[in-house]
């Protein structure tokens, strides 16, 4: 492949080499590699959140209960079905992303304003936590059980690595697979049209964009992906609970995430991850008992005083020194295949 | 089958829930209507009395002082998170504040939570020691029926200030034309203060009604958020009276369901109200 006349492409190997490499000075901690795991998964979900958040418009704060509906789905499918959670995986995707579709679907046609799509999901992410909770039957409610899926110790025993690596190098590729799609995807006309909705939805609809279409198209996207991410945070956890999918476990972080690393940025979401579970892995360490007011406070302020995004900032500081943190999707074509395995 | 005397206990109780998911829509109505900002954080300003007042009854305050304590308390923080935090929100205004609204108050209920939660752990409550009142055959909780009283006269006292004083009336004002009131020589950003800090009180009031009557901890503050958020949704976010007449019904509806079907099911019908109203009446929420 001529990578020359593909800038995103070279970019996306770059990063995808060095997370590839990353475990490599820390495998003999679980620990470390139990926090890179962290940053790969919510890079997902704010990858997610910027598909359909960044460039739709569309608040999704439901992003945990999504999660929550992938990841029993998964459990419950490979079980009663009896085939392994590989198969149940795509279902359980195709599931989360035709929720995801309706909420969009209905939103778009109704013509909801951003902050009553945010109040509707907010509901719905509250619906969502009480039936995890109440359905026992299915989700075993706050108890729970054990979430091994997707047979990685029988590969990890094959290679002889520890589980958790094997699982993070499968992150890995489900996260490079999303990458890839949201650079084909904001590239293509699927991008033009989300931009020019943004900017003007009257006025795309006065050329002829189908405005319900394509945010429905959006919502389906970041429907799958979250889909998938919640199932492999439960799988990443080995244990699943309602707890794992609230809205201050999930949506608060994803947000943030997404802030912090800029908002329609190509890889705002992975900066932002790698920033935030950087400063979680700190406080925990050493402040524990304050993770969650110093992240309020976060929240706070990042929408105060920088909801263009911190890396933006950050980033023109560096690139005066020649160092270039990538991002900005704009206008180049990429040629890449989409690539959704 | 259940007893009419059972039957008139539990709505009793159900009409009390209801009277503190009135005021806590209350709350949230006061101020999306006035300034646009949906406080998000109002939970977190219910449980800040409940506990304080608690607190103080354990060492020995009596009762009514110890509430008035609580009130205070939350009355000031929130004229101190006013004065801060809402200025740097109003200087934007449309689509714009609304979500910076949600938004910052999201993150305050968050902080709010992790602080309180390396302080006051345990859970709390504020017995009242009112005991159970007979009615001819039926026995129903004496707290519960303390808790409608309190509720309603607060209510009324609000709706007779907002109707009959200037300020009132100038806050009135300002929800139904905001230039208009300008022109006419109110200045919104101190009716906004007044009413912020109102809205404070009675979210507090609603917690310390809620703590009468169960026990309550710091992780309560975000359920007693969506309760407001809902009860404010259902009722039509600007309208007073309708965050009343929503409050009490969905009080009443959800210690019903819960009685009868299972307090899991009951959750789920108050917030399925919510999305039923917000699918087919989207126009409450809109600015």
């Amino acid at each position: 492949m001529n990578t020359e006349t593909l800038p995103g492409t070279r970019k996306l190997a770059l990063v995808a080499a060095v997370f590839v490499i990353a475990p490599i000075p820390v495998a003999g901690s679980g620990y470390y590699i139990g926090v890179l795991s962290r940053i790969l998964l919510f890079a997902l979900f704010a990858l997610a959140l910027n598909i359909v958040f960044g460039h739709n418009d569309q608040l999704f704060l439901f992003m945990g209960g999504l999660g929550g509906i992938g990841a029993y789905t998964t459990a419950l499918v490979a079980d009663t079905v009896g085939v392994t959670a590989w198969l149940a995986l795509p279902v359980a995707a195709l599931l989360c992303g035709v929720v995801a579709l309706s909420v969009s679907w209905i939103s778009a046609r109704r013509r909801f304003t951003v902050i009553l799509i945010s109040i509707l999901t907010l509901n719905l992410q509250l619906v969502l936590s009480e039936a995890f909770v109440g359905a026992r039957d299915l989700t075993g409610g706050s108890t729970g059980f054990p979430y091994e899926l997707f047979s990685i110790e029988a590969v990890a025993e094959a290679v002889g690595v520890p589980t958790p690596v094997v699982l993070y190098y499968v992150i890995l590729g489900f996260l490079m697979a999303a990458m890839v799609a949201y650079v084909w995807l904001i590239n293509s006309k699927y991008g033009m049209a989300f931009e020019a909705i943004r900017e003007d939805e009257a006025a795309a609809e006065s050329i002829g964009i189908d405005v319900v279409r394509y945010k429905t198209i959006a919502g389906f996207v970041a429907g799958v992906i979250i889909g998938i991410a919640g199932t492999l945070l439960a799988r990443e956890a080995t244990y699943i609970t309602p707890s794992i999918f609230s809205f201050v476990a999930v949506d608060v972080i994803a947000l943030v995430v997404l802030i912090v690393g800029g908002i329609r940025r190509t890889y705002g979401p992975i900066v932002g991850a790698v920033v935030v579970e950087a400063i979680e892995a700190t406080l925990s360490n050493y402040a524990a008992n304050w993770r969650a007011a110093i992240f309020g406070a976060l929240l706070i302020l990042l929408f105060l005083y920088f909801r263009s995004g911190v890396i933006v900032r950050a980033r023109d500081l560096l690139e005066s020194r020649d160092v270039s943190f990538g991002g900005g999707g704009g206008g180049t074509s990429v040629e890449t295949e989409a690539d959704t395995d | 089958m259940v007893s009419v005397s059972t039957l008139a206990a539990i709505t009793i109780d159900g009409l009390a829930f209801g009277a503190s998911l009135a005021l806590l829509g209350v709350g949230i109505t006061l101020v999306y209507g006035l300034g646009e900002v949906l406080n998000l954080a109002i939970g977190a300003f219910a449980v800040i009395a409940a506990i304080a007042a608690s607190l103080l009854v354990s060492d020995g305050v009596a009762l009514p002082v110890a509430a008035a304590a609580g009130l205070g308390l939350v009355g000031v923080f929130g004229l101190v998170i006013d004065r801060t935090l809402l200025s740097l929100v109003y200087r934007s205004d449309g689509e714009e504040r609304i979500l910076l609204g949600i938004f910052t108050t999201l993150g305050l209920a968050v902080m709010i939570e992790g602080v309180l939660v390396n302080f006051v752990s345990s859970r709390y409550s504020l017995p009242l020691g009112v005991s159970p009142i007979d009615v001819g055959t039926t026995v129903v909780t004496g707290t519960s029926v303390v808790t409608i009283v309190v509720a309603a006269v607060v209510l009324l006292v609000l709706f007779a200030f907002l109707n009959r004083t200037f300020l009132g009336k100038a806050t009135r004002t300002i929800f139904q034309d905001e230039r208009g009131a300008q022109l006419v020589g109110i200045d919104p950003r101190k009716i906004r203060t007044l009413v912020f800090v109102l809205s404070a009180l009675v979210a507090g009031l609603a917690g310390l009604l809620i703590a009468a009557r169960s026990n309550i901890g710091v992780g309560n503050a975000f359920e007693f958020t969506t309760f407001a958020l809902i009860v404010s949704i259902v009722g039509g976010v600007r309208s007073l009276v309708g965050a009343v007449v929503a409050g009490v019904l969905l009080g009443l509806v959800n210690t019903l369901a819960g009685f009868f079907i299972g307090s899991y099911v009951a959750t789920i019908i108050l917030f399925g109200a919510a999305i039923v109203f917000l699918l087919v009446r989207p126009e409450v929420m809109s600015s």
